[in-house]
């Protein structure tokens, strides 16, 4: 039984449809993350499941019980939101007193409540305290807290860490990411950070304008994007994507000819416009004169540490390529690049979908 | 004949007034005048146009509420430059007003012009009222006398009559005690569904209507003549401090508790308007007040009485039924002392004017206006068949007293105004702790002066006018 | 420096000059109308006579009577409203404009309205409570009545007022911490007693705070509904201070009026506050 199932889902606005009809379950214990750019749903799908905003169609359950009409109280969840939603006036105590109130516990759970969030959460010191004396990684955690006490099934986060500079999201995350370990409860999260989508997420959502592209691990995801959308939304930098035509068993496009590698061969009707994807890591340096190798002069080099970003042109095409960072090349210089063949998407450009299967 | 030959001499002596003053002998001259908006001005606004016909001097009357008036005039009063010249005048503050010199002293224009205001005619008490030291500081402009006003048709009913006999054993007629006045009061008091002179009554009747509002001391109006209709005085004439909380008074703020019950249920905010608003309308039985309303009870157009019964007149019952002199009050036209000689002079023309017998006989005639103070007019036949309280009038001041004057009068008003009503409203419990909280409260103001002033600030030297 | 000087000038003039002259008279005896009463230095025996004069302990308790009337029903009141048109309801925005409406309007006039709706044998209140069977109430000729109508002006004409700035204060709250309570399950109640109404907490002092001094002030509505009758059953510390001044004349003792006033309504405003932090630090 599936902790949390949405079926063919559909949340208007008036006569404004924002999510349209998805289908979706989340295992028991499962870390999934709503993943999509900015408008495309996100937080009106995880609204609808904590019950803050009704569902305009379909059907919505928790733990196999049709909830549609179930008042957020009584859905068992917990929800952390992206500014906090601290009650500002209480202390971290209070706060976390507060959420309990309705669950009319006596006093000693109540406290053994309280100090078992703070333990796991490291918020002893700041129990007397009042939001406003708290750094915003510390007021994250409090908020955290204050749905941990209530023990619900399904834990809910818009966006947690989105108010938080890099460096403690990051630490934040590795937090999150503990703590789910710890608890083993249904967690629904959204961001459009693909990276905490990626550390996080036992399985991901990708969204895009009110419906689902793609659902899966994140592996899946990366390695096997369904469409031009998921691929290039994923891995950054973006997937490069060059508009390509089939001909007589090779891949053509301005400056490029490639043989069509084998897993596509007998697949691909002769004439058939394509479009190749290819992540930056898939370029890889190679002695000039190469076979299928591009030759292109870089116009940029970005120096990352480990490896370097270098940006070509190609025909009409800028491309990224992700190389060692020792002996990169300097800008102005001609570089011949080969193409992975084993990482190689094709998508069909009318569709966008992915001719890989 | 008489009042032909009357009218005949009053016509010929204008005439020589008018010519008295030479047309346009102050053109030039803008006057302006406080006053009330209240019938003895309110009629007299309207036609200044005629004056200024006669004289060229410009007249503007402001008119306002009495409540606040005496505020405004006190500060005219203090002012350097007057921007009125004229005033209207209540005779009570000419105490105040005489002792700060704030009004011209008319006493030898009055000496000098004593035929052509006809004098002899006026009702002496009424200019008495207007004299402060002996000296004549306003002029009357309406006299009042404070009297009872009552139903008569309903008096006269002979099931009422019957009815009263059974219940009192005496004959209904207008009281002459207070405990006839209550009785009657009792009487006449019934609710809607009631009959009243053989008709059903589809609102409530009410027995009597007096003030007993505190707002600019109303209740003191009433209080006052009551008081004096017990023989009650102001001040004690050994020491001029307050005795208004002697027996006359406790028994006329008794009197005033008692009649409680016969009045409309709003009687603690009745002003003097609303409760002649009543006895106008006929919804009492009887109501005393100052006789410059009482000319409305004879007018359809202003009252509703005349059109549904008839309104009968009567002096103010008194404590023991014995006549007590009556109180009169006189509401009057004075002068500025600060307005320049020339205007002072337009404006006694402007009082002769305006207080002029020809003037009164006019608004008599016209059944609108003031209450009179000519002796002539008030005599005479043919009014008094249209204005049948004239004859009361006239007789209750052979035997008159003037109202109080004193320089503290508002502090008097205020002070009593509130100790009354409170009494009424029962906030106080008895009416001797209500006078006595009066009396204390005026005597802490009086008794920083030597006893030789007070003495001096109640003594009512008669009018050198007639010296 | 220089660029001050106007504002000081106009502060002295509007402000200073006349405290200072008012705290002059206070000592001394002062008959605007009767300029034989002589005016002299009389030290602090016009003070001495307010401070023991009957009327002023009854204006001094029935100003503090209205007030709590007042500003308690005004606060309730006044908050239930601003709940009320905050909410996305229809109709809601034109509410909100209408229930303004007797703040703009000038004591005075809000004073003749209702002395229309009271007045005696042919207010339309009474005629009114005559449709629904109950017997006319003698609104301003009782003394047991009066002060609850001048309130009840007052509360009509002020609690938009309270309503204004509640109701500001509350589309200003974030409303993130009752979603956050909805998904706990707290009640309705428990949400207002324990988020709303700590977090508005500094807004209603400050409304409470204006509506008490102008409370103490009260005036224009009793002058033109009862004058301070019937009896003195509405007689508040400013109808006592100008019917000093302006009925009585004694300018002096007035003064001496207006400055106890002051001293008890700063003392006052002090205590108010000292409690008010206390139980913050507490
Ligand atoms: N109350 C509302 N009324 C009308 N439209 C709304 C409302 N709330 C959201 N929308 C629309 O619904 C769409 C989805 O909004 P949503 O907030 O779910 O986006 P999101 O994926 O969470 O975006 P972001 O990453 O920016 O938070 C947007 O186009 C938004 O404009
Ligand atoms: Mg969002």
């Amino acid at each position: 039984m599936s902790a949390i199932t949405l079926r063919s889902v559909v949340k208007r606005y008036g006569s404004v449809e924002v999510v349209h009809g998805i289908d979706l379950d989340v295992e028991e214990g499962e870390f999934v993350v709503l993943l999509g750019p900015s408008g495309c749903g996100k937080t009106t799908t995880l609204r609808m499941v904590a019950g803050l905003e009704d569902v305009s169609d379909g059907e919505l359950s928790i733990a196999g019980r049709r909830v549609n009409e179930v008042a957020p109280k009584d859905r068992g969840v917990a929800m952390v939101f992206q500014n906090y939603a601290l009650y500002p006036h209480m202390s971290v105590r209070q706060n976390m007193e507060f959420a309990l109130r309705p669950l009319g516990l006596d006093a000693a759970e109540v406290d053994r409540r309280i100090q078992e969030a703070a333990g796991i959460l490291g918020l002893g010191e700041l129990l007397a305290r009042k939001p406003a004396q708290l750094s915003g990684g510390q007021r994250q955690r409090v908020a955290m807290g204050r749905a941990m006490v209530r023990t619900p099934d399904v834990f809910l986060f818009d966006e947690p860490l989105s108010n938080l500079d890099a460096k403690l999201r990051t630490q934040v995350r590795l937090e999150i990411g503990k703590l789910h370990n710890r608890l083993g409860t249904t967690v629904l999260y959204v961001t459009h950070d693909q990276v905490e989508a990626m550390t996080l997420a036992d399985k991901i959502v990708v969204m895009q304008n009110g419906h689902i592209e793609q659902v899966g691990t994140p592996e899946q995801v990366y390695a096997h994007p369904n469409n031009m959308f998921v691929a290039s939304f994923i891995g950054s930098p973006s997937m490069n994507m060059i508009p390509a035509r089939h001909e007589g068993g090779r891949l053509r496009a301005e400056g490029l000819d490639l043989a069509v590698p084998s897993r596509f061969e007998g697949k691909l009707p002769e004439g058939q416009d394509v479009v190749i994807g290819i992540r930056p890591t898939g370029l890889q340096r190679a002695e000039p004169g190469a076979a299928d190798a591009v030759v292109a002069r870089v116009e940029v080099t970005e120096f990352l540490g480990n490896e370097a970003l270098l940006d070509i042109r190609v025909g009409d095409h800028e491309l990224i390529a992700e190389i060692p960072a020792a002996g990169r090349p300097a800008p102005g210089d001609e570089v011949s690049l080969t193409f992975d063949p084993s990482v190689i998407h094709l998508f069909d450009p009318q569709t966008g979908a992915t001719l890989s299967r | 004949m008489r009042p032909f030959l009357l009218a005949g001499i009053a016509a010929a002596l204008t005439v020589s007034a008018m010519t008295a003053v030479h047309a346009k002998d102050y053109e030039g001259v803008e006057l302006k005048m406080l006053a009330i908006g209240d019938t003895s001005v309110t009629r007299l606004a309207p036609i200044v146009g005629e004056f200024e016909e006669l004289t060229g001097a410009k007249v503007q009357i402001d008119m306002f509420p009495y409540p606040g008036l005496i505020d405004k005039i006190v500060i005219e009063a203090s002012a350097n430059r007057p921007s009125y010249q004229l005033m209207w005048v209540d005779s009570p503050w000419v105490g105040v007003l005489g002792e700060s010199g704030a009004l011209e002293d008319l006493t030898d224009w009055v000496k000098r012009d004593a035929e052509e205001i006809h004098l002899d005619d006026i009702i002496p008490i009424q200019l008495q009222e207007n004299t402060w030291q002996g000296r004549l500081l306003a002029f009357p402009a309406s006299g009042m006398i404070w009297h009872q006003n009552y139903r008569k048709d309903l008096y006269e009913h002979p099931d009422e009559q019957a009815a009263f006999q059974e219940k009192y054993g005496y004959e209904l007629a207008p009281a002459q005690t207070w405990d006839q006045y209550i009785d009657i009061a009792e009487f006449f008091t019934r609710a809607a569904g009631e009959t009243l002179a053989g008709e059903t009554l589809d609102k409530d009747f009410y027995g009597n209507a007096q003030a007993y509002s505190r707002v600019a001391g109303a209740i003191t109006h009433d209080f006052f003549p009551i008081m004096r209709s017990f023989g009650g005085q102001y001040w004690d004439p050994e020491t001029g401090l307050c005795a208004m909380d002697g027996q006359a008074a406790l028994a006329a703020a008794d009197v005033m508790k008692r009649l409680v019950a016969f009045n409309p249920p709003d009687y603690l905010g009745l002003m003097w308007d609303i409760r002649t608003g009543y006895m106008e309308r006929g919804e009492v039985a009887q109501s005393s007040y100052w006789s410059v309303r009482t000319v409305r009870l004879t007018n359809p157009d202003e009252a509703v009485l005349p059109t549904i019964g008839e309104a009968g007149y009567a002096p103010s019952p008194t404590g023991d039924g014995e006549p007590q002199p009556t109180m009169t009050g006189a509401l009057s036209f004075g002068i500025n002392s600060k307005a320049s000689d020339r205007e002072k002079e337009a404006a006694w023309e402007f009082i002769k004017w305006g207080t002029s017998r020809d003037m009164m006989r006019r608004f008599a005639e016209e059944g609108s206006g003031v209450s009179q103070f000519h002796k002539s007019i008030l005599a005479d036949p043919a009014l008094q068949e249209d204005y049948p309280y004239y004859q009361v009038l006239l007789e209750t001041q052979e035997n008159a007293q003037r109202r109080i004057f004193h320089p503290f009068y508002a502090d008097v008003e205020e002070v009593f105004g509130v100790e009354l009503n409170k009494f009424m409203a029962g906030e106080t419990e008895t009416a001797e702790e209500a006078l006595t909280n009066g009396c204390t409260k005026i005597n802490t103001r009086l008794k920083v002066f030597p006893e030789e002033l007070r003495l001096r600030w109640i003594n009512d030297a008669p009018a050198a006018i007639f010296q | 420096m220089i660029f001050l000087l106007p504002a000081m000038l106009v502060l002295f003039l509007t402000t200073i000059y006349p405290m200072l002259y008012a705290g002059y008279l206070s000592f001394r005896s002062y008959d605007l109308a009767k300029p034989f009463v002589p005016r002299v230095f009389v030290g602090w025996s016009n003070y001495q006579q307010v401070l023991t004069s009957g009327d002023f302990l009854n204006a001094l308790s029935i100003t503090f009577q209205l007030m709590v009337i007042t500003l308690s029903i005004q606060l309730v009141v006044g908050v239930g409203l601003a709940l009320l048109v905050t909410q996305r309801l229809p109709g809601m925005g034109i509410a909100r404009t209408l229930l303004l409406i007797p703040m703009m309007i000038s004591p005075v006039i809000v004073g003749l309205v209702w002395l229309f709706l009271y007045f005696p044998e042919l207010g339309y209140l009474n005629y009114f409570l005559s449709f629904v069977g109950l017997d006319p109430i003698p609104w301003i000729t009782s003394p047991n009545w009066a002060l609850w109508a001048i309130a009840i002006a007052d509360i009509w004409q002020w609690t938009p007022f309270i309503m204004m700035g509640t109701a500001a204060a509350l589309t200003s709250l974030s409303p993130e911490p009752y979603e956050a309570a909805r998904i706990d399950g707290n009640t309705r109640w428990q949400v207002f007693r324990h988020v709303t109404l700590p977090q508005l907490k500094p807004v209603l002092v400050s409304l409470v705070f204006l509506r008490a001094i102008d409370a103490f002030k009260i005036y224009d509505i009793i002058f033109v509904l009862t004058k301070g009758g019937p009896g003195d059953s509405t007689e508040v510390l400013s109808l006592y201070i100008y019917r000093q001044s302006f009925t009585f004349w004694q300018m002096g003792v007035g003064a001496a009026a207006s400055f106890v006033s002051l001293i008890i309504i700063v003392v006052l405003i002090t205590l108010f506050f000292k409690s008010l932090n206390r139980d913050q630090t507490a």
